[in-house]
């Protein structure tokens, strides 16, 4: 396989950020700004001024790349909930439409007398309730997703107040956290609080097409008297206002029924909603942000079983995910010397143009330091390799690298999607795709070319190892066992992810339709035997592929070891 | 009610919109006008059309003597009366008979929560809102008429208010007498309701603005004012001083299973079906509670599970169908009787919704379905820190060192003596003193240092989840990460897991308290493959 320098140059994150994890770790100590002291012993001593100069275009890189990033992760963030916004708001209409059909006829008298709402005898005082679990006890990552519910709800025509545990704090009793509440709707801070100015607020501007929205973003930690409280008056103009109570929850069903009273409880006519749980997300953001080079670098092995060790065992929330990687990409950007090509890998997004031009643009000192890194020198010297040393060639190498870069990306997905029927994290298939040791491994054991690599591990080695692929061995294994009907629906996808690619593609198409061919053919009576010989082929087939996606995968970090 | 509310039209309007099938567009169109209408006396009544006596008897099932006593004491129209205290246990229909009583009787009157007004402040200006028929909106800046705090206050303007109320009223009457239009309200009387009086109890100062409030028809010595006090608890509850003339006590007594019945039956659309289904049910739910809400709550989703498999629920039920029915219905009548709550699981696009439906109460009832897994996310460190708070609350402090010794596991010597009689006994009591105590409280030093020994323990476990390579999880673990330690700490504390108690008094530092159930820590335990069982004491 024909491979540049650039490449090795380029995938020098892998191997910077393997030696670096350990700092990555302390740096949540440190301010994460600190320009770090080059560790590359043996990199060339350059001149100042290019160092400055280079020092400068990092500086800029910076915000740039980190903008990027950070507005991919809202969006997916975004679209993960979108699903389930628009349940609850189809639940917020539904129960809108019940509340109306209750109250009859708008009639403005009526929504601001003191006294409650009275139907053939008997009081109306049931408010309708949303529970959200959020499903992380941790807070952090929801105060986002619920102030992007209310925006949603906003959008689709209702009154929305959002209001957090801290305004339902003893200190400030019930009266604050009306104000609050009442601040957010009628937009004037009143003295003397009471829900009635909701109702002559309410009835004021004709309001009546339009339901209120009252967000509750964590109820565990809001104190369970005033909650209660909180919900007793709402109660008591229930149908006059429609208001509908919308509550985060962290952690399990009887958590309302632990805080609230008993009293409180009756009025609420609840129904229950799921957020993706942390997990989820965080495959998610995985999938957009490493997975499928929005970053433009990735992260090594170490500093990746860092971020999995710590998202599982210390903290589990997104976002100390999410400061974690902008601190390993702070750090790309101190250490590696050709890290301000970031920006150009990165802005490529839809129009892929050349990236000639903006290396081009570089001064030329920089390209010809490029050419002097320790790595480039080894490679060139084991290849013979003698190129053109300007930025065309530096280019030519980028998207060499891009071309297998994608390659590697496309198979990852793949297992991931093969996984997905297992529940198997893309963030455990990422790390084993990443391990080096694994790659060596692999290689000596299924007698690629690199001969010397295999020679290197003794066979106990080779089983401590392979035993450590678990994960990626499992979903392959598992494969196998999956029925026909999910087994082409995965293909679909593959389908959908190779298109890139063209000879896994085809093999894949090729696969597909012996699928298809073979589900007409077979009658009922042979249907187990033709399918399993199918699946049985077709696992092969995978393995073969695992393989070589395997095997791109480890070309690539193989490189950055040598 | 700092607005008295009444956007209340005059009454011509009202009738127009009532009267018409309304139109909503049509009444918002016309709603800036009405607003901008200031509010007249007759705002004070009742706003829709009156009811007959029969109408009021039938649509309070079951409060007929109630109904008759309270018209009682409230006499014919103009006539004065001493105040009235309204009680009875919760859901019994206070609040709606005197509301439908003064529909029927059409006669000014003004209604103050104390639920809504949670404060003396907006108590006394929500009265005098509604009695100087001020509106609270925008182009006041929601400020009342008056501001008070003070009783005193209150008083004299109470005074003043209710003054020209009354004056108005009369003018009212004398030209209601002339012309031959009748005002909507009727007599010269106004009435102050004050609902859920036992709420201010727990107010600051409660008992002086109770005290006030009883003795505010002395003070006022005005027989055109009405008092009448709703309230949950008995006048016996109230301790206070005497002194003052005793409002006239009217009790509102439970309803019974006939009543409910009656209660129940109003407004379904298959009577008779329903009839069955309450037969089914009432009686074991009048067993627990006879509190209309509670019952219709509970009511209305086994209803659905009741005729869930008739096709037409036109259907007038034979024995047969009844009988089928029945035995559908009964698996689900034991889980709901304990079940307070009630969460309904809503996911359209699964068909699977009713059997989610009735997960919550399967839960609760410990019949543990797919309940093995814990269904939100915690990190390993809070998990572990749970399940360290649970022993810590469940063990007597004294055994931490035999339970976390170097070998990690006790030594069963000890455990092998010969139990009498008597000391089977003991073990009994010992175990009921444990339960009655529930969990215990513990500093959080014990906390930690269990931590420190079952992270330990766990590590050494050759089956450990971890895959990585030790060398950094090693690190994370026991050293330099206390301060994670305490995040997750703080966190437990705001999900409820853990309660932080008050300081001890001798030792100065704040106590903690699981509050977790021994089926969670067990199913935390589980996902950690921890051996919870194995450190817990048993008693004895």
């Amino acid at each position: 396989m024909y491979v540049t320098a650039f490449e090795c140059l380029l995938s020098q994150p892998f191997f910077v950020l393997h030696k670096a994890s350990k700092s990555s770790e302390s740096s949540a100590v440190m301010s994460p700004g600190k320009p770090r002291k080059r560790r590359l012993d043996s990199s060339p001593k350059v001149s100042l001024n290019s160092e400055s100069l280079k020092e400068n275009l990092k500086m800029e890189v910076f915000p740039y790349v980190w903008s990027k990033i950070e507005s991919n992760i809202k969006d997916v963030l975004r679209s993960i909930n979108a699903d389930v916004f628009d349940e609850i708001g189809r639940w917020v209409r539904e129960s809108f439409n019940k509340i109306c059909s209750c109250r009859g006829p708008v009639d403005p008298s009526k929504s601001t007398l003191p006294y409650p709402f009275v139907q053939n005898g008997g009081l109306v005082k049931k408010l309708f309730t949303a529970l959200v679990f959020t499903k992380n006890i941790e807070t952090v990552d929801d105060i986002l997703t619920f102030s992007e519910l209310g925006l949603n709800l906003k959008s689709h025509g209702c009154y929305v107040a959002n209001i957090s545990s801290l305004d339902f704090s003893t200190k400030n009793g019930i009266g604050g956290c009306l104000r609050a509440f009442l601040r957010q709707l009628l937009m004037v801070d009143i003295e003397a609080a009471d829900v009635s100015l909701l109702a002559s607020w309410y009835s004021d501007h004709g309001k009546y097409e339009k339901p209120v929205v009252v967000i509750i973003e964590d109820m565990e930690r809001c104190s369970g008297a005033l909650l209660s409280d909180f919900i007793k008056m709402l109660s008591e103009w229930s149908v006059k206002i429609p208001i509908i109570l919308i509550a985060g929850v962290a952690t399990s069903t009887d958590a309302p029924a632990n805080v609230l009273t008993s009293r409180a409880l009756q009025y609420l006519s609840t129904s229950m909603f799921f957020l993706k749980s942390p997990a989820e997300r965080m495959d998610a953001i995985i999938e957009a942000v490493l997975v499928k080079n929005c970053a433009g670098f990735s992260v090594g092995h170490k500093v990746a079983t860092f971020l999995r060790n710590y998202f599982l065992r210390q903290d589990g929330t997104v976002t100390s995910f999410v400061r974690a990687l902008k601190m390993a990409l702070v750090q790309q950007l101190s250490i590696e010397p050709l890290s301000f090509v970031l920006k150009i890998l990165v802005d490529e997004g839809d129009n892929k143009r050349s990236w000639y031009e903006d290396l081009a643009n570089l001064p030329e000192e920089v390209i010809n330091h490029a050419f002097e890194l320790p790595s480039y020198r080894t490679y060139s010297v084991n290849r013979n390799n003698h190129a053109e040393l300007n930025a065309m060639s530096l280019d030519h190498g980028l998207s060499e690298l891009q071309r297998l870069q994608d390659l590697w990306r496309s198979r990852l997905m793949c297992l991931h999607e093969a996984g997905r029927y297992h529940k198997v994290a893309l963030l455990d298939l990422y790390l084993e795709a990443l391990d080096p040791e694994l790659y060596n491994s692999r290689l000596s054991n299924h007698g690629c070319d690199n001969a010397k690599d295999k020679s290197l591990l003794s066979d106990s080695d080779k089983l401590f190892r392979l035993q450590k692929a678990e994960v990626t061995n499992q979903v392959i294994r598992k494969i196998r066992d999956l029925p026909a009907a999910k087994l082409s629906q995965l293909l679909k996808s593959w389908e959908g992810l190779t298109r890139g690619t063209v000879e896994v593609h085809e093999k894949i198409m090729e696969l597909q339709s012996q699928m298809v061919s073979g589900d007409v053919k077979s009658h009922k009576a042979e249907l187990t035997d033709n399918s399993k010989r199918h699946i049985n082929r077709h696992r092969l087939n995978m393995e073969k592929d695992a393989c070589t996606s395997n095997d791109k995968a480890m070309t690539l970090a193989g490189q950055t070891i040598r | 009610m700092g607005d008295e509310g009444n956007a209340q039209t005059p009454r011509r309007t009202t009738r127009a919109s009532l009267s018409s099938t309304p139109n909503p567009s049509n009444s918002t169109g016309k709603l800036n006008l009405c607003n901008q209408q200031p509010l007249t006396i007759d705002d004070l009544a009742y706003g829709d059309e009156s009811i007959s006596f029969d109408d009021l008897i039938s649509s309070l099932p079951g409060r007929r003597a109630q109904i008759i006593e309270l018209l009682r004491i409230l006499g014919p129209l103009d006539s004065p009366m001493f105040p009235v205290f309204v009680y009875g246990g919760a859901s019994t229909g206070k609040t709606s008979s005197i509301l439908q009583i003064f529909k029927h009787l059409k006669r000014p009157f003004v209604y103050c929560s104390c639920v809504t007004c949670y404060s003396p402040r907006i108590l006394f200006e929500s009265v005098l809102n509604q009695l100087l028929l001020h509106r609270r909106n925008e182009s006041n800046r929601y400020l009342s008429v008056k501001r008070c705090e003070k009783p005193s206050d209150f008083v004299n303007l109470l005074q003043e208010a209710l003054r020209n109320v009354v004056d108005s009223l009369k003018g009212n009457v004398v030209k209601s007498s002339s012309k031959k239009s009748m005002g909507r309200t009727r007599g010269e009387m106004v009435y102050l309701v004050f609902d859920n009086l036992e709420l201010v109890r727990e107010w600051d100062k409660g008992s002086n603005i109770l005290s006030f409030m009883f003795k505010l028809y002395d003070i006022l010595k005005m027989p055109e004012v009405g008092l009448i006090f709703l309230s949950n608890a008995s006048p016996d509850t109230y301790y206070l001083d005497t002194g003052y003339v005793e409002p006239v006590p009217v009790y509102f007594p439970d309803y019974t299973e006939d009543e409910l019945r009656q209660i129940l039956m109003k407004n379904q659309e298959n009577p008779k079906l329903y009839t069955s289904f309450l037969e089914v049910v009432l009686r074991p739910f009048c067993r627990v509670t006879r509190r209309v809400d509670e019952l219709s709550t509970a009511f209305s989703p086994l209803y659905q599970i009741y005729y869930e498999p008739l096709d037409d629920l036109g259907i007038v039920p034979s024995g047969d169908v009844k009988r089928e029915l029945f035995s559908h219905l009964q698996p689900h009548i034991g889980p709901s009787l304990n079940d307070t709550f009630r969460v309904e699981n809503r996911l359209s696009s699964e068909a699977s919704g009713k059997t989610n439906k009735w997960k919550g109460i399967a839960k609760k009832m410990g019949v543990s379905e797919s309940s093995d897994e814990i269904d939100f996310h915690m990190s390993a460190c809070a998990k572990y820190l749970l399940i360290c708070a649970f022993l810590a609350s469940k063990n007597p402090a004294t055994l931490d060192a035999s339970l976390f010794d170097s070998t990690g596991g006790f030594s069963n010597g000890k455990r092998k003596r010969k139990s009498s009689e008597k000391s089977k006994e003991k073990k009994e009591t010992a175990e009921q003193d444990l339960l009655l105590k529930g969990p215990g409280t513990f500093p959080l030093e014990r906390l930690l240092a269990i931590f420190q020994c079952i992270v330990s323990v766990s590590e050494c476990l050759p089956d450990d989840e971890a895959q990585g390579d030790g060398g950094l999880e090693g690190e994370s673990w026991t050293n330099g990460l206390l301060s994670h330690v305490l995040l997750e700490l703080s966190s437990l504390c705001n999900a409820n897991f853990i309660s932080k108690g008050g300081s001890c008094p001798l030792e100065g530092a704040n106590r903690y308290r699981s509050m977790v159930s021994e089926a969670m820590a067990l199913k935390v335990a589980r996902s950690l493959k921890f051996p919870l069982s194995k450190y817990l004491y048993r008693g004895g």
